[in-house]
């Protein structure tokens, strides 16, 4: 008992801990859904409200809503108005009225229904048990320590406590986002007539879920106007379920804030994340769907219903071969020689001293400003001189031009940061300059040579505008270009552009992943982008 | 520090000469071009005539969509590297913290600089189709949305989404380079400003911001520069419609000479977007020599 404080706080969270489980369970079992089937409906047309006929008809229904009432069912009355003007100027009106009978479901109700919330509901419960078992296993001698000095076992079972609630709080939003997917997504979409796969299933399951399967041919009818509502209590029962988890985090921390502000930056990364990954999933979901699957309004999966791997061999034909191999050939030949032509700058930029030295710095960085766009009317009439329009010859040399500064100024950070103390030992041996440059300074400066290498690389093989103006024939488009082809002005091949797209990313992203590293320290020195 | 035993007075130039040529053949006699074609007459058909003074400017500056093409590749400039630069700094002070999963977070991060901005702005062009996007498909199915959403109702929302991409692809790059900075700081710095009694933002004040300023000085004028540039984004996902209302410079100077077929207006504009260049990349310059001495 040397921490009775200690120990306090660790019994004030646990109250706190059961106390949000419990507080959860009730929140289920409150009727947090609320949902209106229509029981009975009467159309009116040419009927305005307040008229006649509307008085005659919303008796009716009046009647109607009356009767089942008077049979104990909590029903309401809903009005649609539609007014409309026809061809001949004059005003038609349509009245529907439905009696809609509201039933309400608190969450335990949806357990063994065969949705698939379902299973999500009875994943979140089991989670929560498992959480509750688990921190009371771990509860023997804990009492009278600081929660850094539990004893492993005890660590190890909080530890998996809060993975489960975390789990389970994680599955709150899930249940409500499948629950709204299937009540009114697939809903509407099934009685616009939209969508006709699993509609019978469906529909069963529905009547099930309300009437023990009693409406069977009916059901369809019945469940054409239903309507959800949500109780905003569901969110307030996520709440009560991450307060448990802090509590739960805090018997195994100790401190709630710095786990609190954790969690925060946690999520603040996974959003960051997610929102960096978003176009990727699309692109990649999207490459392996059928065509009529891309351009389907109705599309109710997060992922492809058949992952097509025939979209890969079809590019194959469409000539994405050969413009990977144009990229490629582009790409290489333009880093073999800006790095031919900027390691001897680099080298005597960080080695010698020369009138003008500045000036050529100075000279370097302005070319980087310029991006080929400004100048292509420039580019475009020298290439045609040159003869070099519409070749894979004139598309290196300019992307080798235009990569110049960054791999020089790279390689002269690198060059300056290695002592010349070797070199001038080997000069002294009787090797000249470029011996002494080839023998002792490269090998030592790799790294960054090839971080430089990756980086004009990359430059070069994502290089789209330059080549959209110099290249003019099919067979000498690199892949930026090439993908393009698969849009047209009346049909776009999403699926095709997309698999291609994911093919050119694939491999410059993991080559940029390896360089990341070297890349940011010599990032504010040099200064560089794509 | 000249470390030759026997070096020759011209031998630095030797080898410098190489780069010298590529840049001279390929990025600066290009310049030159468009200076000499700026003050030429230029027919339909590419046939270049003799000299006319500024009428190629006269006749660009009063091109129907020039004001507001000015203007937008102002907004383009500005919004895109303000909000990015936002972004990317806090992300980079996030990063920055020790916590697991960090270093997958930020090979994460790597991937929107990686990949081409062409297909970059595809995927995106797809993402926000009214009729079958992805963007509502997601919201749809998650229950977010109960309608689907015309995310391209009008020109301006179209220029807001190209600006979207634009920050998209623009924030990791903010972020490295602040990444960068901010681990350069000492983090004796930091235990220093908690003895004194800082709080967050005296920190964020009075350490982290002067110490990162350097980078971030790089970051963003290089970043005004290269989203001045840009031109696949709006050129994939808008070309620049309706009638060049969501053009940038950029894309609309490479539609008034590939597609209008006015090469006299265009080459004007050129030399307008050179000039505006070289103001920033003298300002570039002057921070990066600056820097050059501090170091």
């Amino acid at each position: 008992m040397r921490f009775p404080e200690v120990k306090q706080q660790n019994r004030k969270m646990l109250i706190l801990f059961l106390a949000g489980l419990i507080l959860t369970l009730i929140l289920m079992s409150l009727p947090l859904y609320s949902f209106d089937v229509g029981v009975f409906t009467k159309k009116s047309a040419n009927t305005f409200v307040g008229d006649e006929k509307y008085q005659t008809v919303r008796e009716e229904v009046e009647g109607v809503a009356e009767e089942y009432r008077a049979q104990g069912f909590d029903v309401e009355i809903q009005e649609n108005v539609l007014e409309r003007v026809n061809s001949k100027g004059k005003t038609t009106s349509l009245i529907t009225f439905t009696v809609n009978q509201r039933y309400s479901k608190n969450l335990f109700s949806f357990l063994g229904k065969g949705f698939p919330s379902s299973t999500v509901l009875a994943a979140i419960l089991g989670l929560m048990a498992l959480a509750l078992i688990l921190e009371a296993a771990g509860l023997a001698g804990t009492d009278d320590l600081l929660p850094r000095y539990l004893d492993k076992r005890t660590a190890r079972l909080r530890s998996a406590a809060v993975a489960a609630l975390i789990l389970a709080l994680l599955l709150v939003p899930v249940f409500i986002l499948m629950n709204n997917v299937i009540f009114f997504r697939k809903l509407s979409l099934y009685s616009a007539g939209l969508i006709t796969e699993g509609k019978e299933a469906f529909y069963a399951k529905l009547d099930n879920f309300f009437f023990d399967g009693q409406m069977g041919e009916n059901a369809e009818e019945v469940f054409s106007g239903l309507k959800i509502n949500t109780s905003p209590m569901l969110w307030l029962m996520a709440a009560t379920l991450f307060i448990a988890l802090a509590a739960a985090i805090s018997l195994r921390h100790g401190e709630i804030k710095s786990s609190l502000l954790r969690g925060a930056l946690y999520v603040f990364v996974v959003i960051v994340c997610l929102i960096t990954l978003y176009p990727y999933y699309v692109m990649t979901i999207t490459a392996f769907r059928s065509n009529a699957e891309t351009l389907d309004m109705y599309f109710l999966h997060m992922a492809p219903t058949k992952w097509l791997w025939s979209n890969l061999t079809d590019i194959v034909q469409r000539g994405v071969p050969r413009y990977l191999l144009n990229s490629l050939f582009v790409a290489g030949g333009a880093t073999a020689l800006a790095m031919l032509c900027g390691i001897p700058a680099a080298y005597a930029m960080a080695r010698m001293n020369f009138v003008g030295k500045k000036a050529f710095l100075g000279f370097v960085i302005m070319s980087q400003m310029f991006s080929p766009v400004v100048l292509l009317i420039g580019i475009s009439q020298l290439m045609n001189t040159l003869h070099l329009n519409n070749t894979l010859w004139g598309l290196m040399l300019i992307n080798a031009a235009f990569n110049q500064a960054f791999a020089i100024w790279l390689l002269r950070g690198t060059f300056v940061s290695i002592s010349s103390e070797m070199e001038q030992a080997a000069l002294i041996d009787g090797c000249g300059t470029v011996g002494a440059l080839m023998k002792v300074l490269l090998p030592m400066a790799a790294p960054g040579i090839v971080t430089a290498l990756i980086f004009v690389f990359i430059n070069a093989w994502n290089e789209y505008t330059i080549a959209t103006i110099l290249i003019s024939t099919a067979q000498n488009r690199p892949i930026t270009v090439g993908i393009t082809q698969f849009s047209s002005f009346n049909m776009i091949e999403w699926q095709y552009m997309f698999a291609a797209s994911l093919l050119a990313t694939i491999p410059v992203v993991i080559l940029f992943m390896s360089i990341e590293k070297h890349l940011t320290a010599g990032l504010t020195s040099g200064g560089v982008k794509g | 520090m000249n470390t030759g035993l026997n070096r020759t007075r011209w031998e630095p130039y030797v080898w410098l000469l190489p780069s010298l040529l590529l840049i001279s053949i390929f990025v600066v006699f290009p310049i030159l071009i468009v200076f000499k074609l700026s003050f030429s007459e230029i027919s339909k058909a590419g046939v270049i005539g003799g000299f006319v003074g500024f009428d190629n400017y006269v006749e660009a500056v009063h091109l129907p969509a020039f004001k507001t093409v000015m203007l937008n590749t102002l907004w383009w400039v500005l919004s895109v590297v303000l909000l990015s630069t936002l972004l990317g700094f806090i992300i980079a002070m996030v990063l920055n913290q020790k916590f697991r999963g960090r270093k997958i977070a930020r090979s994460i991060l790597v991937f929107p600089w990686a990949t081409s901005l062409v297909i970059q702005a595809s995927v995106w062009n797809y993402i926000i189709k009214y009729e079958y996007g992805n963007l509502n498909n997601v919201l749809l199915n998650l229950g977010i949305i109960q309608q689907a959403i015309n995310w391209r109702s009008s020109y301006q929302i179209e220029f807001v989404w190209e600006c979207w991409v634009g920050i998209f692809v623009t924030v990791p790059f903010v972020t490295f380079c602040v990444l960068s900075g901010l681990q350069s700081i000492d983090d004796s710095l930091y235990e220093a400003a908690i003895v004194d009694g800082a709080g967050f933002w005296d920190k964020l004040r009075h350490v982290t911001l002067p110490m990162v300023r350097p980078s971030l000085t790089v970051s963003t004028v290089l970043n005004i520069i290269y989203v001045f540039n840009s031109f696949p984004i709006v050129y994939t996902m808008t070309k620049g419609a309706p009638a060049h209302k969501t053009d940038t410079m950029i894309t609309y100077l490479y539609m008034l000479s590939f597609y209008e077929r006015k090469k006299g207006p265009a080459t004007a504009l050129s030399v307008i977007g050179f000039l505006i260049l070289c103001l920033c990349a003298g300002i570039y310059m002057v921070s990066v020599m600056r820097k050059e001495e501090q170091l």
